[in-house]
């Protein structure tokens, strides 16, 4: 029987290619894949982020615990879209136009995957339209913008703007974050949240979620 | 005073006439400034604003491109300029040292020599800076590096998973710098009087890695690069963005540092107050006007206040007044006009 303390500890430290075979053998054994996302998967992600705000994880534990999660998720993604099975929310994310910063917008995402929502990543430099699009496609229930910089946090205002305009700002919560963006901010453009690190916007999440 | 003999009485621990001022900005802001405020040159609106600015001088490349890939600068690197609207920046194109994954790699790859610079040149340049401006040679930032030629989050993940291959691109790249600094500052010996150490450690809330992995991978060869600076009379200034409280101690016990720039006091544990009590003694804080919110988003006034506010939270320490980093377009002529202003107006000691 696959050990699954021994996934759970695999995520937590890191270590991707235990990470993938556990799986594996668990799959393989046949273990209920969404049970292997809820009962191990998050809670070592939780863990991590609770580390993470404890000041003893930093950046490069948390990108090496992603990278373990995502190992183990590729395998169990394809299980859970045969069976139907929903995402506990679907995030679309992306650094706004003119950014090209993207390493805390893919701790958010990653953190966002490790906690139980889709996410979709548009990467960097995205424009407002690709944005709605997004939303509009994926049917979105969150959008998380991203920007590094004093020059083009302007460009997040533009997309709410624009999620207004269309009608769809009641549909889809808008989160948003990076270095020089503030809860002033926030409330000063009309977006729904702000969390000023990774663990922290999956707790806004998932408070989106249930509001 | 002069502004070099403003700097040079700060780092000798003497009081200078006036609390100095330093200029940071992006090649838009100035190029913005000098047609605004109808100056010629730097020197014209140094003078102009009553900025204590620093003149760096290097010596010269004789070689410009990697010897595999004449499209990239020396490490291997090309870059591409991002338009943001308002201005440019260069963002890398390439990691060339992305797919590698044996140490054994990194010994083929072709790393820049130090003998590819025009000392005599450098030693021409030195004459013709103006004696009454301070003179900064050399840049020390290798895990900046690093990340270009790896990629960051790579580059991130290689200090918990690939130690060894960490070790030896950073033992690669000191080597390149402690070379080229040798041989700068023997020639610079007397009018090269600052040297900038830098890494950026710090997030916006924390330190982007933990304490334990600065002490093993960075602090030892910024050791070696602030001993040698000393050894020349040079002093060490210290770049590092963020929220860094919890590293200030080893950089100045360990490193060495004399100066740390750029003190983002809105950050966690950044706080001025207790910066002056905890190391106000032993460096110079160099920075502290906020260019996240105070500079580009806030009013004249705002500008001003914060400028009188650091003048009194930083009274009987020793503060350069300047932008945390580089003013963006963002930031008013205006803004940057009341700064520099009020400094003057009130930066008496």
């Amino acid at each position: 029987m696959a050990d699954l303390q021994k996934l759970y500890d695999a995520i937590l430290n890191g270590n991707n290619k235990a990470a993938r075979e556990i799986t594996q053998q668990a799959l393989a054994e046949g273990a209920d894949p969404q049970l292997l996302v809820n009962n191990t998967m998050i809670p070592a992600m939780n863990e991590v982020g609770k580390r993470y705000e404890a000041n003893e994880y930093f950046v490069p534990e948390l990108l090496i615990a992603a990278r373990a999660m995502k190992a183990s998720l590729e395998l169990i993604r394809p299980l859970l879209a045969e069976k139907g099975a929903q995402p506990v929310g679907r995030v679309v994310i992306g650094t706004v136009q003119g950014d090209l910063h993207d390493i805390g917008k893919n701790l958010v995402a990653a953190m966002l995957e490790g906690a139980g929502f889709e996410v979709v990543d548009l990467g960097v430099d995205v424009p407002p339209e690709k944005f709605i699009n997004a939303v509009q496609e994926k049917n979105a229930t969150i959008v998380a913008l991203s920007a590094l910089l004093t020059t083009t946090m302007h460009s997040m205002k533009g997309v709410i703007e624009k999620l207004n305009a269309t009608g769809l700002h009641g549909k889809v919560k808008v989160m948003i974050g990076g270095a020089p963006v503030t809860q002033k901010y926030a409330d000063e453009i009309g977006a729904d949240g702000y969390s000023n690190n990774a663990n922290a916007a999956v707790a806004l999440a998932r408070r989106m979620m249930a509001a | 005073m002069t502004p070099r003999e403003r700097w040079l009485a700060l780092f000798a621990r003497e009081r200078p006439d006036r609390i100095p001022t330093d200029y940071w900005a992006t090649d838009e802001v100035t190029a913005r400034l000098l047609r605004d405020l109808r100056c010629a040159d730097i020197e014209a609106l140094y003078c102009h604003l009553h900025i204590d600015g620093i003149i760096p001088v290097e010596p010269p490349r004789t070689v410009e491109h990697h010897p595999d890939d004449p499209l990239a600068d020396i490490w291997g690197l090309r870059k591409n300029p991002i338009n943001y609207g308002t201005g440019v920046y260069e963002e890398f194109a390439n990691h060339p040292l992305e797919s590698m994954t044996e140490v054994e790699e990194l010994d083929r790859y072709k790393w820049p020599s130090a003998d590819d610079h025009d000392y005599e040149a450098f030693r021409r340049m030195l004459m013709q800076v103006p004696g009454h401006r301070l003179v900064r040679s050399c840049i020390f930032e290798p895990f900046l590096i690093y990340c270009a030629m790896r990629g960051l989050e790579q580059a991130m993940m290689d200090l918990v998973a690939d130690p060894d291959f960490v070790m030896t691109v950073l033992n690669y790249i000191f080597e390149y710098h402690y070379k080229l600094a040798e041989r700068t500052f023997e020639i610079g010996k007397g009018r090269v009087e600052v040297t900038y150490v830098a890494e950026d450690l710090g997030g916006q809330t924390a330190p982007l890695m933990s304490l334990p992995l600065i002490r093993k991978f960075f602090l030892p060869n910024q050791k070696k690069m602030a001993d040698l600076a000393k050894s020349f009379g040079i002093h060490v200034f210290y770049h590092t963005d963020g929220a860094v409280r919890e590293i200030i101690p080893d950089l100045i016990n360990v490193t060495g540092i004399e100066l740390l720039n750029p003190i983002q006091w809105r950050c966690p544990g950044m706080e001025r107050q207790g910066l002056v009590k905890d190391f106000g003694d032993k460096i110079i804080f160099h920075g502290a006007m906020d260019n996240q919110q105070t500079l580009p988003f806030g009013t004249v006034e705002d500008v001003k206040n914060e400028v009188l506010e650091n003048i009194q939270i930083f009274r009987g320490a020793r503060w350069v007044c300047a932008p945390c980093h580089n003013l963006q377009p963002v930031t008013s002529t205006q803004k940057i006009v009341a700064m520099y202003e009020t400094i003057h107006n009130n930066g008496s000691l």
